[in-house]
Formats: structure tokens, sequence, C-alpha cells
């Protein structure tokens, strides 16, 4: 460029600017790439959509002739997608604040420099590499109404014993408690890597300060743990939406205790059982918008801090 | 040059704008790829494979064994004919079907595959997805006298033969332990009704250690299963069939959820977390007087646990002379891959030589009343005499033979939903007409 460069100002970098000179050298490294993910994925989820607004069901191929919104009037009105979506909100929204909230104690005693403390780690993170076929069936033992540990542990307390599946009100807690066994552990070892990652000096010099311990964390330790609770609770909660393996496996049908049905399992009855494929699409879009509200708020505030 | 003199930290800010630009860039190049592709959805041609490619669902246990050993019989048979068989387990066909429709829509089926027959079909019938084999395959083998007349009408969509059945079980058993029953003094020849049952299961929890039935209710379709014998012994099979064509009686629908309540009390505590295995082996170990389910449970009967003298059954009570079906079939698509091969295939399990094979393994019966008793079993035999004396042989609700998937469905959530308790009795009757 002899001459060009003087309608850009060199201080101020604009799309135009670099268009014209990294960006085209570098699109052979990612654009390749991009377009995969972006039809394969995005091109699915786009194309998903397009059938939520169709009318299919049943086998015989998509009409795209009339699109409308039906479907998702038509779960509005459905008393099962409301429940459904209730019961993923709760499931959610309990799972992870509970999990942050066992995982921050956990990795606050591992900080404190335990014996055997490498030990202890790797027994609170076990249960997260197990799947999610044998950690069903493993609590659906531990829930067994006569010879169940649960029970058996609250009966030898005084306590009278529970169905804890098959009582409605009962089985979403016992889901959330035993995906929280699975994954407070992964919780801790994000807010480990945070606590270590806080200097010395600072409990120190909250000490010479005279601050007592449950100050210390309080006005001190915790505060700075935000960045590590936001991106703990962000894949806790993507993992809270796919808590479908967890509830297929614990009865081995698209139909889950009575209770604790959600979108996800909806979602598949719907697209598999019934073949109502527009209506499992909009069920679908659906989840993918609740995704999205929740990872939005973590992305723009990655994007506001420049680390994205 | 001007940036050799720009401060470091307004270089670092600098090039992080410049990667913030990239960002928006890469932004706005996708959205544009997305326009372009979102609309492009290209369907894959598998044609031209001569493979048969068979899916199936007994990817374990008895069923498997049995498959393996009709196979190999096919084989012998047919050594020209290449065979891609593929097992997707998962209870009661889940896996399977998800599979299956995947595939059919997609335009991809496979060669053959296993379905329930009767209205379960409907789905494909319903949308002319079903080879008619007629002609090909029914008009063989003498297949058109030797099938008994039951599976003959659930092999049928609208007079046209769409499917092959191979086995049949028996839905409407009552296993009873005979151990437990004698020290009770209860006599399960003189249960004449369903509700006399009830009487007779608290009589085994009141005068034994153990519960009157074993049963579980992890899943919907035992419970679904159980609710329908009690129907059918207590309504009849005009009722019966009355129910799956939509006009069922409320009533009577009612009344049998409330006999299942009655048995619901004599249920092992823990029957929501155990599946029908482990109530099996409740049964097996003494812990249970009772248990209904259908004859596939008699597959885990060991030697130690011997037919006549450990355990025996009955009808369920009042549906004696009936033999309740359930049983599996083998269809091949319209205009499918490998269509000749594939309707060789159906020619040869509908075969004397594939039905003993399968069936004697698998635990069911042939629907083929022409095949010899000599090699099955003392149970097995017993059941071939029980469905060549039968008068009536009702379609399975709880499988499918009898409504149509969605139905089903709205069933086995009804059945979910129901808990035990009498206020809820009306509430799932009400459901189940609602069903339809």
């Amino acid at each position: 460029m002899t001459d060009g460069g003087s309608a850009v100002s060199t201080d101020e970098p604009t799309l135009l600017s670099n268009v014209s000179d990294e960006f085209l050298g570098s699109l052979l490294f990612w654009l390749p790439p991009f377009l995969l993910m972006g039809f394969f994925v995005y091109g699915a989820i786009g194309w998903n959509f397009v059938i939520s607004l169709t009318e299919t069901s049943g086998f015989g191929g998509v009409d795209y002739s009339q699109l409308d919104i039906e479907q998702y009037t038509r779960a509005f009105g459905d008393p099962t997608f409301i429940n459904a979506t209730t019961n993923t909100f709760v499931l959610l929204i309990t799972f992870t604040a509970v999990c942050l909230a066992i995982g921050l104690l956990l990795a606050i005693m591992m900080d404190r420099k335990l014996r055997f403390d490498n030990g202890f780690r790797t027994i609170y993170l076990l249960p997260m590499s197990l799947s999610f076929v044998v950690t069903a069936q493993f609590w659906l033992w531990m829930y067994n109404y006569d010879n169940g540990l649960i029970n058996i542990i609250i009966s030898s307390l005084g306590f009278s014993k529970y169905q804890w599946i098959s009582n409605p009100d009962l089985v979403l807690s016992a889901v959330i408690f035993a995906l929280v066994w699975q994954f407070s552990g992964y919780a801790m070892v994000v807010y480990l890597a945070g606590l270590r990652a806080i200097p010395q000096e600072q409990y120190e010099a909250a000490r010479t300060d005279g601050a007592n311990t449950l100050r210390l964390y309080q006005r001190v330790i915790i505060p700075q743990l935000k960045g590590a609770t936001i991106s703990a609770s962000v894949v806790l909660m993507v993992f809270a939406l796919k808590a479908f393996d967890f509830l297929y496996s614990l009865t081995g049908s698209y139909i889950p205790p009575k209770g604790s049905d959600i979108l996800a399992t909806m979602m598949v009855r719907q697209a598999f059982r019934i073949n109502n494929q527009a209506y499992a699409a909009a069920i679908g879009i659906m989840l993918f918008a609740l995704a999205l509200a929740i990872i939005t708020p973590y992305l723009t505030y990655q994007h506001r801090r420049g680390e994205l | 040059m001007q940036l050799a003199s720009t401060p470091p930290m307004t270089q670092k800010l600098t090039q992080n704008l410049q990667r913030r630009t990239y960002l928006e860039g890469l932004g706005l190049v996708g959205t544009a790829a997305l326009t372009s592709l979102a609309g492009c959805t290209g369907g894959g041609d598998n044609s031209g494979n001569e493979t048969l490619e068979i899916l199936h669902g007994w990817s374990g246990g008895d069923g498997q064994i049995a498959f393996d050993s009709m196979l190999e019989g096919f084989k012998e048979k047919h050594p020209d004919i290449d065979v891609n068989a593929k097992a997707i387990g998962g209870g009661g066909n889940t896996s399977l079907d998800a599979r299956i429709n995947t595939r059919l829509n997609n335009q991809n089926p496979p060669g053959s595959w296993t379905e329930w027959p009767g209205k379960n079909l409907q789905q494909f019938t319903n949308a002319d997805l079903l080879g008619d084999i007629g002609e090909s395959v029914w008009s063989n083998n003498n297949m058109q006298s030797a099938y008994l007349d039951g599976p003959k009408q659930a092999a049928t969509s609208n007079g046209t033969f769409v499917c092959i059945p191979t086995n049949i079980h028996r839905m409407n058993n009552l296993f009873y332990n005979t151990t437990v029953v004698e020290a009770a003094g209860v006599d399960p020849s003189k249960l004449n009704d369903p509700m006399a049952l009830a009487d007779a299961i608290r009589t085994i929890s009141e005068n034994t250690d153990a519960v009157g039935m074993a049963h579980s209710t992890k899943s919907p379709w035992t419970t679904l299963q159980l609710w329908a014998t009690v129907f059918l012994g207590q309504a009849g099979i005009d009722a019966y069939e009355a129910f799956i064509n939509g006009n069922g009686d409320k009533d009577a629908v009612a009344s049998a959820f409330e006999t299942l309540l009655a048995y619901s009390e004599q249920f092992p505590d823990d029957a929501s977390t155990i599946g029908w295995k482990e109530a099996n082996n409740m049964f097996v170990e003494g812990a249970a007087g009772f248990f209904h389910q259908g004859d596939w449970a008699a597959g885990a009967y060991g030697s130690d646990f011997a037919f006549g003298e450990n355990w025996d059954h009955v009808a369920f009570p009042g549906t004696s002379g009936q033999y309740a079906l359930n049983m599996d079939s083998w269809v091949i698509p319209q205009d499918g891959p490998a269509s000749k091969a594939a309707k060789t295939w159906l020619q040869y399990v509908g075969t004397k030589d594939a039905q003993v094979r399968f069936n004697t393994k698998k635990g069911s019966v042939p629907p083929r009343a022409d095949v010899s008793t000599g090699e099955f079993g003392p149970f097995q035999t017993a059941q071939i005499e029980s469905l060549q004396d039968s008068t009536v042989q009702p379609p399975s609700i709880a499988h499918g033979l009898a409504v149509k998937p969605e139905i089903l469905t709205k069933l086995k959530q009804a059945v979910r939903d129901f808990s035990f308790t009498d206020a809820s009795v009306d509430k799932t009757a009400q459901a189940f007409m609602d069903a339809f």
C-alpha cells in the first residue's frame, strides 16, 4: 500500500485496517475449523430451530412450507413442560449453589495443609471420574428403602425411613444430593487453585491487623475467589443440564421417577419415543436458550475484563 | 518507526485491541457463514451395499444366545449371504427404537430389524415405510396355515402382511414359589379372580417371613403390564378389546387399579429402587410368594430352582384359557437395501428350524403351531400346550402390541404418576381414558 494507508488512522486499528494484512494471512489457520464448527454445531442448531417452527411428527420428512411458533405456545400450555422447566431450574440452581458451597469448604480445609491432603483430594475428586450410569446404579442402592445406606444411617439416628425415589417430594432432592456428591470435588479443585494463587502475605497482613479466621476468609480471601466461582459455576450448570444421563440410568427409560422430569428427558421422550420431532426441537431450542442465558453473563464478564 | 518508540504499555494495549478486533471480525464472518450454510440439508445415500445389515435388541443373556443360534442356522443354509448383525441393547427396546427412528428419518434403513408387532407398527405403516411381504415371504414354508391366528393378526396391517413374528412370550403367568405358598396355606389353583389373589398375598405376608408378591416399580412398564393382566382377569376379554380400541370403561379401569392398590400393600418396601430381575431374585430366594412377569422371568430359574418342584405357575386369576401375547417380529423396509437377502432372512426366521433354535434358548414359544414340542423343556412344553388350547390371545399393552407408541407413553406416564393411594385411582383411570 503506497498511499492508501492515509485513509485509515494508525493509532486506532479498525476492522478494515486489519483485514488488509494479518487478518487475511491468518484466515488459512482458523477459517477451516471455524467453518466446520459453524456448520456442524451452529448450523445444526439453526436447522433444529427451523424444524421447531414446523409441524413435523412421525416419519415422512419435514414440511417447511408453513413456519410458525405453534410448538412454543403448545409448550407453555403443556403442564408436563411447565413441570419439567421448574424441575430443571430447581436442579440447576440448587445443585450449583450447594456444590460451590461444599467445594469452597473442602478447598479451605485442604488449603490448611492437612496431612495426607493429596490423598483426600483424590478421594473427593474420584466420583467425578465415574460415569453417570455407574453413579445412578450406585445411588439406587444407596437409596434402597430396606438396605440402602442412607436409610440405615437415618434410622439408626432414630428417624423414620424414607422412600427417596418413589416419593415425588423427595426424589429431586435425592437426585441433587447424588449429583452434588459427584461434582463437589470439581468445585473444590477449582477453588483450591484460586486459594493457592493468593499470596501468603495477605494472610499474614490480615492476622497482624487482628482479623480472626472467619473474618480473614470473609473479608480477604473469599472476595478474591470471584473468578473461580464464576468459572466453576458455569461448568457445574452445564453438568446440571446434562443430568439426563443420570435420570435415564436411574430407571432405564425415558420416563424418570415422578417429580424428577427435566427438559432433557422430556425432549428425548418426545423425539424418540413419540416421534414429535418439531415439539422436541422446540424444547431443545428452549433448553439451548437456557444454557445461553447462563453462559452469556460469564462471557460478557470475561470480555469486559479483557480476558476474551 | 512509530511502533519502536511506543511505550510497552501502549504496545500491549494496541495488541489487545487488535486481538479483540479480530474477535469481532470472527463474529461477523461466523454469522455470514451460518446464514449461508444453515439451509444446507444434504441427505446421505447408502445404496449399493449388498451386505445384509440387521438390527435387533438382544445384546446379552438368553436373548443373545438365542439370536446367535438362529443366525448360525441362517448362515448354514445361506452361506453366500454376508450378514452384519448389530445388537442394540437397552431395556424395553429403548435404544433400538431410537436408532431405528433416526435411521428411518435419514432415509437410511437397515436391511431388516426387530419390532413389536401389532399397533406398534402403525407408526411405520402410516408412513408406508414397511415392505409388503405377503407374497414374497408369507407364501413360503407353509407359513399361512402353520401360524396361529393371534400372531398372524398382529403381523398384518390393513390386511397386508408386514412382519414375521418369531417368538411368543406369555404375559398372564402367575408364578408362585411352592415352598412359600405351602407354608402360608395358600392354594394358587383355587384363585378365581384378581381380588382373590389380593387376599392370598396378604395371607402370605401374615403367615410367613416372605412378602406376598415380588414387584418392581423402578420403571413403569412392569406395573403397566400387571395392571393390564388384572384388568383382563377382572373385566374380561371384551372390555380389554374395547379399552385398547379406545372405548374403555373408566369404572372397570379404576377397579383394576384398586386391585393393584390392594396388591401394593404387600409389595417389597424397596420396589421403587429394584428392577424386575432383582424382584425375580427375591422370588427365587423365597423372599416372595407370588410373582407376575412375562415368561422370560422363568429363563433365570436354574436347575436348583426346579419347575414343578420349587416353583410353578397358573394362568393369572380370571384369565384361564387365555394366552396374553407379547411377541418380537422381523420387518423389512419398503425399497430397503439388500432387499433380496432381507427377504431370504425373513423366510428363514419363519421356518420351524429358526423358531426351534431361537425359542428353546429364549424361553419363549414358537408362533407356528406345527413345531414339535420334543426339543423344549417341561415348562415350555406346558406353555406350548396352553397356547394351542387357548381360546383367545389378547395382545400386550405394555409392549405396544395393543396400542401405538404415543398412547403407550401416555399410559406409562400415568402409571408413573400413580402413587398407590386411594386418591390417585380416579386420577390415573381418567389419565388412561384421556390417553386415547
